[in-house]
């Protein structure tokens, strides 16, 4: 019984590029020994992994054939099971127009038994038989990067390691392909040689190393060939397990109150004996890289006010914060309490306030409908990245709101975030701040998100009335009116025992 | 126009009503300034809960918020003195934290996100401003003067004595029970006034609601019936006493007894037994009165002294037999310490080692009451000049109060109110004589006509002060020393009593603040990255905040029920590796926390509360532990060079300088805090290794090390891994000894 509808549709007028939100009633999982037809070739595959972050970013070019005498349009994007729940923010594009925007993918329902497990990607226009498309599939994996040794001295330097197919696994027969890794430092000590090819392999070039090419045309696909590269990484490997996001929105405050909840953790190398704060001291005095989480900086959005950085016990006070001037961005420099080194947790929130005014505005096709445009991840910018594995993000809109629609705008470029159906939705309301019906609040939760989701936005439609203002002030007005009421009558009950 | 405006508003009864809405400003603005000069810590610092005790309260809080109320009642904490536990549901007074609970919940019925936390931060200056308005009250009652009242109430909102306890923040029992005293004595004097039973219901009811706020409600039990003894033996009994003295009692009585931890006390504690006895005496006294009604006088006299001579042998008789059958508790040590001060050192060290226990300095009377120190006894002076039954209570209280405040530095907070009201009382006199207005001077004509009959004084009855002179020169006097006053509490407020203590404050050389955050910089390590039931042991000051901010269990803390296991405690942080190691095992020990200054020259560290671990340690096992070894041969207490063999080799001297030196060039490492040169060598520590050192050093925590893999003893463990020559001499077969007894 919710006084909205919840429109699954969007209308495309309002906003230009949208992936759509639709709920289509899922099938039955395949079974476990299920193979994609093979109706597509790839000609042509590069693969390009960036190891200089905390977690693995790969992007796979490929051109695709269709060999089929039929026009195809679904593509099947194949992984082996373990990595299946660590891929972020998929995205597959036609890589001549890029700016036509992203294909749809959904994960295909499986039997949990099966070793592979499949995306399929729908392209907007079918394939005709024999001609080419060539595809730009990126991703991230996350929790893929190890440390090696997983245990270091505080003042060592630490090292992670990737394993990885030198065949880039897929559903279809490959004819060539190739891998470069991109390492953050030359320092690379160990690294699978092979001799798949003639010549050395890999080719190393400063910090890339390319695997391949490789004529695969005989290899069957999925089968796999592994490589492990073991690269030094002096930084933290940051990891939120959870991050928990808050955006309020109060029409009679011109407020949005932004609020976020981190549960951090380091995954880089734990120490092999205990902290040693004399070490540390030297370390910080000589400004000696480290795979301590030292500090994290967090670019805030013009106009950011009352920004606050608290934890379980109270405020932390080693916050630094800089306040935008005119248009830049303001900045607040956090430390957490105590250096965070591999396998500790830090667990804290921050907020801050911003003009509703620069977020919000009225619809062009309606006097009561509002359009809302927040980012829908900001989160700390580092040069070695931060993983989320889960985000949920609340948009609590005024008491009233109803005929909430979102949808999350996707520009030329990658934005981090996984197609539609990898959202999972929940519309509730909250009730604060002496509310009658509760505020009507969209949550919104993604598995396995990285920091490349930071510019990413999040739209959201919905209509409110004036009266849905004023419901609030009657509300109060008409409950003080009734005690002042009540204790008029009761004073004027007369319950003394003396006689009349 | 103007001048007939201000007669209408000042006369009749517009002027009153004028007068009673003035009241009602000057008290709320009065209560406004109460809370707001209590507020210095949360603008300069956060909204943080304070110093220890609180946090205990605030945890409780929590939990009964979390559980509710009955789950609260029955509550047993296993992460408190591991591994006894703790009954905590029985033995803690609920008042608080209920009184908390219940101001969330309507909060939250209105949907106002509050947090609990802070909640219990602002319940301590929400409550001085109740403070401040029963004061209001209970003065009222004892002086004619409407200023009186005002000028009590203003000097309980910013007096220092209670402002000590009762800043944002320092979430502790006297944050409601002094406006529970305050008021449960207005409601007392109200029903000796009135003789109603109402009255006295009411102030039954307070009590209970006292009782369960806190211990020093015992003040209460036995103020009351003292007030009354002193009546009946001024020969003032009426029936107004009797009526508000037995509905107190039986109501009061019933009431406190449904608070767990009190239970019985009220019929089995010798220090609820002057009010069983008053009682018991007011019955007699009662009847005595009844039967003279029908007796002539001369039998009457003899009867009378007769049966109360019998009566009161009888009953003190009845009262040792049943002390000495143990069925009446006797004579708490608390209360020993309460005549002798030197009881404490001697019987309990643990109630002396708190500071807050030792007898009061002189000068802390004028930095805590300033100009009300030397009104005060003036105030009982005019007490005594129309003693009425409420003045002899403020007689009484003032001389009692005045006597345990300058046994107990805690006490002050008791005095302060009689303090306040006595004050109030003398310079609403001294106001009222030199303001009033009328009589004017009279002119001299008028005198000269009447010189011929009668005495000068006689025929001009007015008394008062005729000249501006003398009514400027005191009026404005007395405006100085106000504001001075003023000055004072302020001053002393924002510079000692408003600082959290959990987080400690320096300056920048530029000026900044600059905040030191080492305890919550551990206790959230601790929290984070420690198995959430890792035993953590300390000394027991820092128990409370462990369980409230770190989150893991704690063997002691500041609810000192258990000496013994305080005196493991202290045994195991003052005796040797070898015999510590054991009791820690014992203890399933994970962690042991320590606090040193001895870098930033924090100077309420552990190694200068070690001498108390050591003496009550020494209460237990004085065989194994000694004071006089921590000193050396020419009594001197040591951290250095010098410092005796026993010192040196204990766990907690261990601890606090273990790699302490490296932080220092060579052979230059100092303790700042003790002004000391620290030996070149680091204490070799074999047992325990360090987990953790915060920014400062001020916490250091410990890990303590499994059993040796090969079954080696530790030290030989450690002396292997450094490539040492094995020691022939340690050589012991036989099975492992973990027992230290």
């Amino acid at each position: 019984m919710r006084p909205f509808a919840v429109v699954s549709a969007l209308c495309g007028l309002v906003l230009s590029s949208s992936s759509i939100v639709s709920a289509e009633p899922t099938a039955a999982p395949l079974s476990a020994n299920f193979k994609p037809h093979q109706v597509f070739k790839n000609v042509n595959l590069v693969r390009n992994t960036n190891l200089e972050k905390g977690y693995a970013r790969e992007t796979i070019n490929v051109v695709v054939e269709n060999v089929d005498k039929q026009p195809q349009s679904e593509y099947y994007l194949s992984f082996p099971s373990e990595l299946f729940d660590r891929i972020g923010g998929l995205e597959v594009r036609n890589k001549k127009e890029a700016e036509k925007g992203r294909f749809d993918v959904e994960a295909v329902e499986i039997d949990s038994s099966s070793d592979v497990r499949y995306f399929v990607a729908h392209l907007p226009e079918p394939l005709a038989p024999s001609s080419q498309i060539t595809l730009g599939i990126s991703y991230s994996l996350l929790n893929s990067l190890h440390p090696r040794p997983a245990a270091i001295e505080q003042s060592d330097r630490q090292f992670l390691t990737y394993s990885f197919s030198a065949y880039v696994p897929s559903a279809y027969q490959t004819v060539t392909q190739k891998t470069k890794l991109k390492f953050p430092s030359h320092n690379v000590p160990d690294y699978t040689t092979t001799d798949l090819k003639t010549g050395e392999d890999p080719e190393r070039q400063g910090s890339t190393y390319t695997y391949g090419p490789y004529n695969t045309g005989k290899v069957a696909p999925g089968t796999s060939y592994p490589i492990t590269v073991r690269y030094e990484f002096t930084k933290p490997v940051i990891t939120a397990s959870l991050l928990e996001r808050d955006l309020e929105v109060s029409h009679w405050g011109g407020n949005l109150a932004t609020e976020e909840r981190y549960w951090l953790r380091n995954n880089g190398s734990t120490l092999l004996n205990h902290f040693s704060r004399v070490d540390w001291t030297v370390a910080n005095y000589q400004q000696s890289p480290s795979s301590a989480i030292r500090e994290l900086k967090y670019p805030l959005k013009p106009g950011s006010v009352d920004p606050y950085f608290i934890d379980d016990i109270g405020n932390v006070s080693t916050s630094r914060y800089r306040p935008s001037k005119g248009n830049r961005e303001a900045n607040l420099d956090f430390k957490p309490r105590y250096p965070v080194f591999g396998g500790w947790n830090y667990s804290f929130r921050l907020g801050w306030n911003n003009d509703l005014a620069s977020f919000l505005r009225r619809s062009v096709s309606g006097a009561d409908s509002y359009v809302l445009k927040v980012p829908f991840l900001e989160g700390p910018k580092m040069p070695e990245g931060v993983q989320y594995e889960k985000v949920v993000v609340r948009v609590v809109l005024p008491e009233g709101a109803r005929n909430v629609q979102y949808e999350t705008v996707a520009g030329p470029s990658s934005n981090g975030l996984p197609s539609a159906d990898q959202f999972a939705v929940e519309f509730s309301s909250h009730k604060t701040f002496m509310d009658t019906l509760g505020r009507t609040t969209l949550t919104l939760s993604v598995e396995s998100l990285t920091d490349e989701a930071r510019d990413s936005q999040l739209v959201v439609t919905y209509d409110y009335t004036l009266f849905d203002a004023l419901r609030k002030p009657i509300t109060i007005t008409l409950g003080l009116f009734s005690v002042f009421a009540a204790i008029w009558v009761i004073g004027n009950i007369d319950v003394s025992i003396k006689k009349r | 126009m103007a001048e007939s405006l201000v007669d209408v508003l000042l006369k009749g009864s517009s002027g009153q009503n004028t007068r009673g809405l003035l009241k009602v400003i000057i008290l709320v603005t009065i209560s406004a300034a109460a809370v707001s000069s209590r507020l210095f810590s949360v603008i300069r610092f956060e909204s943080i809960i304070h110093e220890f005790d609180p946090w205990f309260n605030f945890r409780a809080t929590k939990y009964l918020v979390q559980n509710g109320f009955y789950d609260f009642w029955d509550w047993f904490d296993d992460r408190t003195w591991h591994p006894l536990g703790r009954v905590t549901g029985g033995t803690l007074y609920p008042g608080l934290m209920v009184t908390s609970g219940v101001i969330y919940h309507i909060l939250r019925f209105l949907t106002i996100p509050v947090d609990i936390r802070n909640i219990c931060v602002l319940l301590a200056p929400g409550f001085s401003g109740l403070t401040a308005l029963a004061m209001y009250l209970l003065t009222n009652e004892m002086s004619s003067s409407p200023s009186a009242g005002l000028l009590a109430a203003a000097f309980m909102g910013i007096t220092p004595g209670y402002i000590s306890r009762s800043v944002a923040g320092s979430y502790d029992n006297e944050a409601i029970a002094i406006f529970l005293l305050v008021f449960t004595f207005f409601l007392w004097i109200k029903a000796v006034k009135i003789g109603s039973i109402m009255w006295g219901a009411l102030t039954a009811l307070f009590y209970g609601y006292m009782v369960s706020a806190w211990g020093g409600y015992v003040f209460i039990t036995n103020l009351i019936p003292l007030h009354v003894f002193v009546l009946l033996c001024m020969g003032r009994y009426s029936s107004r006493l009797y009526i508000s003295y037995t509905t107190w009692y039986a109501l009061g009585t019933l009431a406190s007894m449904q608070i767990p931890f009190v239970g019985f006390l009220p019929i089995r504690n010798s220090d609820h037994m002057s009010a069983l006895g008053v009682f018991g005496l007011l019955q007699l006294v009662a009847f005595a009165e009844f039967v003279r009604g029908f007796i002539p006088g001369k039998q009457f006299q003899r009867l009378l002294t007769a049966s109360i001579i019998l009566t009161a042998g009888l009953a003190f008789v009845g009262l040792v037999v049943l002390t000495m059958s143990g069925v009446i508790a006797p004579w708490s040590g608390r209360f020993y310490s309460l005549w002798d001060t030197g009881y404490a050192k001697i019987h309990i060290p643990i109630i002396a080692s708190v500071s807050e226990h030792q007898p009061t300095a002189w000068p802390s009377f004028f930095f805590d009451l300033n100009f009300l120190i030397w009104l005060f006894p003036a105030g009982v002076y005019m007490c005594f000049r129309d003693l009425k039954d409420e003045h002899v209570f403020v007689i009484i209280y003032s001389v009692l109060a005045s006597y345990f405040a300058g046994v107990m530095v805690r006490l002050m907070l008791t005095l302060t109110p009689i303090v306040c009201v006595a004050a109030a009382l003398v310079l609403s006199y001294i106001l009222d004589t030199y303001l009033k207005i009328t009589p004017g001077p009279v002119t001299r004509g008028n005198l000269e006509v009447d010189t011929s009959s009668g005495l000068r004084s006689a025929r001009n009855p007015e008394v008062g002060i005729t000249s501006y002179f003398s009514k400027a020169a005191t009026t404005s006097s007395i405006i100085v020393y106000l504001l001075l006053f003023v000055a004072h509490c302020t001053w002393v407020t924002s510079n000692a009593y408003s600082s959290p203590s959990v987080v400690l404050a320096s300056r920048m050389p530029d000026g900044s603040q600059f905040i030191i955050d080492d305890y919550r910089e551990a206790y959230y390590w601790l929290r984070q990255n420690t198995p959430a039931n890792a035993k953590i042991m300390s000394w027991w000051d820092y128990g409370y905040q462990i369980g409230g901010m770190a989150d893991r269990p704690t063997l002691v803390d500041n609810n000192t029920w258990n000496n013994t296991h305080i005196a493991t405690v202290g045994k195991a942080m003052s005796s040797r590796e070898e015999v510590s190691y054991p009791i820690l095992r014992q203890h399933d020990v994970d962690y042991v926390l320590v606090v040193f200054g001895g870098l930033l020259g924090y100077s309420g560290d552990d190694i200068n509360k070690f001498l108390w671990m050591v003496r009550i340690a020494e209460g237990i096992w004085p065989d194994e532990v000694k004071e006089r070894d921590f000193f050396t041969a020419r009594g001197e207490y040591r951290v250095d060079d010098q410092a005796t063999p026993t010192m040196r080799n204990s766990l907690m001297y261990k601890m606090s300088y273990h790699n302490y030196n490296k932080l220092f060039p060579m052979g230059q490492a100092t303790d700042r805090v003790r002004g000391a040169k620290l030996p070149a060598e680091s204490p070799q520590l074999s047992t325990l290794e360090e987990a953790f050192t915060s920014e400062n050093w001020i916490i250091r925590i410990y890990k303590v090390k499994d059993l040796d893999n090969f079954g080696r003893d530790h030290s030989n463990a450690v002396a292997f891994d450094k490539g040492n020559k094995r020691k022939k001499a340690n050589k012991k077969k036989g099975a492992r000894i973990l027992r230290s007894e």
